[in-house]
């Protein structure tokens, strides 16, 4: 048995979710506190991974991110190569789950009464400390709700991350991406045990995230 | 010290008002939508208007035209917004000593010191959510006292308690205040709260300052009919003065003349102007036939009780004038309240024809230009 998918999976996995929460934190914040004109169309642009197909994202950051690029180029140059590197499966797997963080994020601080950030305010404490000692307190089984489910669809991408990353066995073989392998190699065994894995993971994913959702509400 | 004046509109609603409070308990009276909350707001800073000044013992808190608006971290206001806005993931203690900064020490001490004097001692560690509504609100008054607020903001601060724990924290709120010397302002709904609690009572209808004065003022000298109406005055009458004499002013009332002696405090009504004659449904008397009559100078009408409500602690009467009318263009003339062992002990539910004897000293009258228009905007 080959662990390698493995270990690239919860590597990519974990990273791409760290990435997340530090944006989503940001993002969902701001949609639900402030308003300015085109936030709109920020949200759209953040969601969109959600309804376009993933061979369609693949190809926009293959474009973005390759050698034919600027970006592509200076990452290159700095000796970052993202694109058919473990990389660009973080990248991928970060951009895929992205909307499932912001949303959660937003929903989390959607859910503190603004109200007590006010009265802090008057308390005389400053927006940060607000921010860390009475909207994260209150926001963060949200938060962690998201953070959860971001981890399990950035384990599970495929289409993206195979655009991106390819299907370079023992350097961008994922999970997702070995078990495609193990059916076209016909290797049904392997494939039989990827595919346990990743359910199992992924329906004890949703129980947590249910069990965080009931909290919430109580 | 603190100086108001706030003017703001948007669609539909305009408030304006200018106020002084000094270091006194002033209630804010009026229905809701009336403005009252977003005046406790705007000193708070969490609200900014568009234009008018805040001061608070001669701090700039908010100045429109020099473009001065301080946040609210900066203005050492105690806000106690409705439903108390404790913060639910802290304990007692935490939320008491939220806004205090120094050594843990001192801190812990002044915390102490601020439940003791709210008498939440034995409560410290507990969460807001288990502590019962008039605890909760105690958190919330000892949170906003103890970072020494140059003013303390109270909206509807008892309007979810029931009865006992009501009274327990009108006292509580009435200490405070003697002790701390600080200008309160306590937006209420409920008159009997405001006419306990007032030192002045401020009434806001549609976002207009309309009377500002002592409790008993407001009460018996309503200014404008609207205030008469929020503080509870029955019987509004139009009419006319018709003259003066040594028994006071003469006023002529649907059919009929009513004799009126009004507060001297008011502005005399010229002859030939048109008032609001107030007359409170409590102040109306039946006249037993087995008493001496009261003095001749009370006015005195013959009539009927042609309707009734009960309302437990009081009984009002739908009272119909015999002879010429002093509301013509309704079934009955004048609202009477009676508390009910006098209900029953007059067998009012049997007898139902009665002379009444209102005193002139109990018509009130406002002029009744002034009701038409809005009071004038001093600002452009």
């Amino acid at each position: 048995m080959d662990w390698f998918p493995f270990l690239l999976s919860a590597r990519v996995a974990t990273l791409a979710t760290g990435i997340n929460l530090v944006i989503g934190i940001a993002m969902g914040w701001l949609m639900a506190r402030r308003s300015f004109p085109g936030w709109d169309l920020i949200g759209a642009v953040v969601t969109i991974p959600l309804v376009l197909p993933p061979t369609v994202l693949g190809y926009y950051l293959l474009v973005a991110l390759g050698r034919a690029s600027p970006i592509g180029q200076a990452l290159e140059a700095l000796g970052i190569p993202v694109v058919f590197t473990w990389r660009g499966a973080v990248v991928a797997a970060a951009v895929s789950s992205l909307p499932l963080m912001v949303q959660s994020c937003r929903a989390a601080f959607e859910g503190v009464d603004p109200e007590l950030e006010q009265v802090a305010r008057t308390l005389g404490r400053s927006e940060w400390e607000v921010f860390r000692t009475i909207t994260l307190p209150l926001a963060w089984r949200g938060i962690l709700a998201g953070t959860i489910l971001n981890f399990a669809r950035a384990l599970g991408d495929f289409g993206a991350t195979l655009m991106v990353a390819g299907n370079i066995p023992g350097r961008t073989q994922t999970l997702a991406i070995a078990v495609y392998d193990a059916v076209q190699a016909n290797d049904l065994a392997r494939a039989g045990i990827l595919v346990a894995v990743l359910s199992i993971f992924g329906i004890l994913t949703l129980v947590a995230v249910q069990q965080l959702g009931r909290r919430l509400a109580a | 010290m603190l100086e108001l004046e706030i003017v703001h509109a948007w669609p539909g609603f305009h408030l304006e008002l200018h106020l002084e409070v000094g270091a006194e308990l002033l209630v804010l009276f009026g229905r809701s939508g009336a403005g009252k909350s977003l005046t406790l707001r705007a000193i708070a800073g969490l609200f900014r208007p568009a234009s008018g000044r805040i001061a608070l013992n001669g701090r700039v808190l908010f100045d429109a035209r020099r473009g001065v608006n301080l946040p609210p971290q900066a203005r050492r206001v105690g806000y106690v917004p409705q439903g108390y806005a404790l913060f639910p993931h802290l304990t007692v203690f935490e939320n008491v000593v939220y806004g205090l900064r120094g050594s843990p020490r001192e801190i812990r001490r002044q915390g102490m010191e601020w439940l003791e004097r709210v008498g939440l001692v034995d409560l410290a560690g507990r969460r807001p959510h288990q502590l019962s509504g008039g605890q909760q609100q105690r958190v919330a008054l000892a949170r906003a006292l103890a970072i020494h607020p140059d003013v303390l903001l109270l909206d509807e601060p008892l309007s979810a308690l029931d009865a006992p724990t009501r009274s327990e924290l009108q006292i509580l709120i009435r200490n405070l205040q003697r002790q701390l010397r600080i200008p309160i302002l306590f937006v209420t709904h409920n008159l009997a709260e405001a006419m306990l609690l007032a030192d002045r009572i401020a009434v806001l209808e549609k976002g207009w300052l309309l009377q500002v004065g002592p409790p008993k003022d407001v009460l018996h000298r309503p200014a404008r009919r609207e205030v008469a109406h929020l503080v509870g005055v029955r019987n509004i009458l139009r009419g006319q003065v018709r003259g003066r004499d040594s028994e006071g002013w003469r006023l002529w009332i649907g059919e009929r003349e009513l004799r009126a002696r009004p507060n001297p405090l008011d502005p005399p009504p010229g002859e030939g102007t048109a008032v609001l004659a107030c007359i409170r449904a409590e102040h109306i008397a039946l006249i037993r036939p087995d008493r001496p009559p009261p003095p001749d100078g009370e006015n005195r009408l013959s009539g009927e009780i042609i309707g009734e409500i009960d309302y437990g602690l009081a009984r009002v009467l739908f009272f119909r004038v015999h002879g010429p009318r002093l509301t013509p263009e309704r079934e009955y003339d004048l609202e009477i309240e009676i508390p009910p062992y006098v209900y029953e002990r007059l067998d009012l539910e049997r007898v139902r024809l009665w002379t009444i004897a209102i005193r002139p000293e109990s018509v009130h009258l406002i002029v009744a230009e002034e009701e038409k228009e809005p009071p004038a905007s001093v600002l452009p």
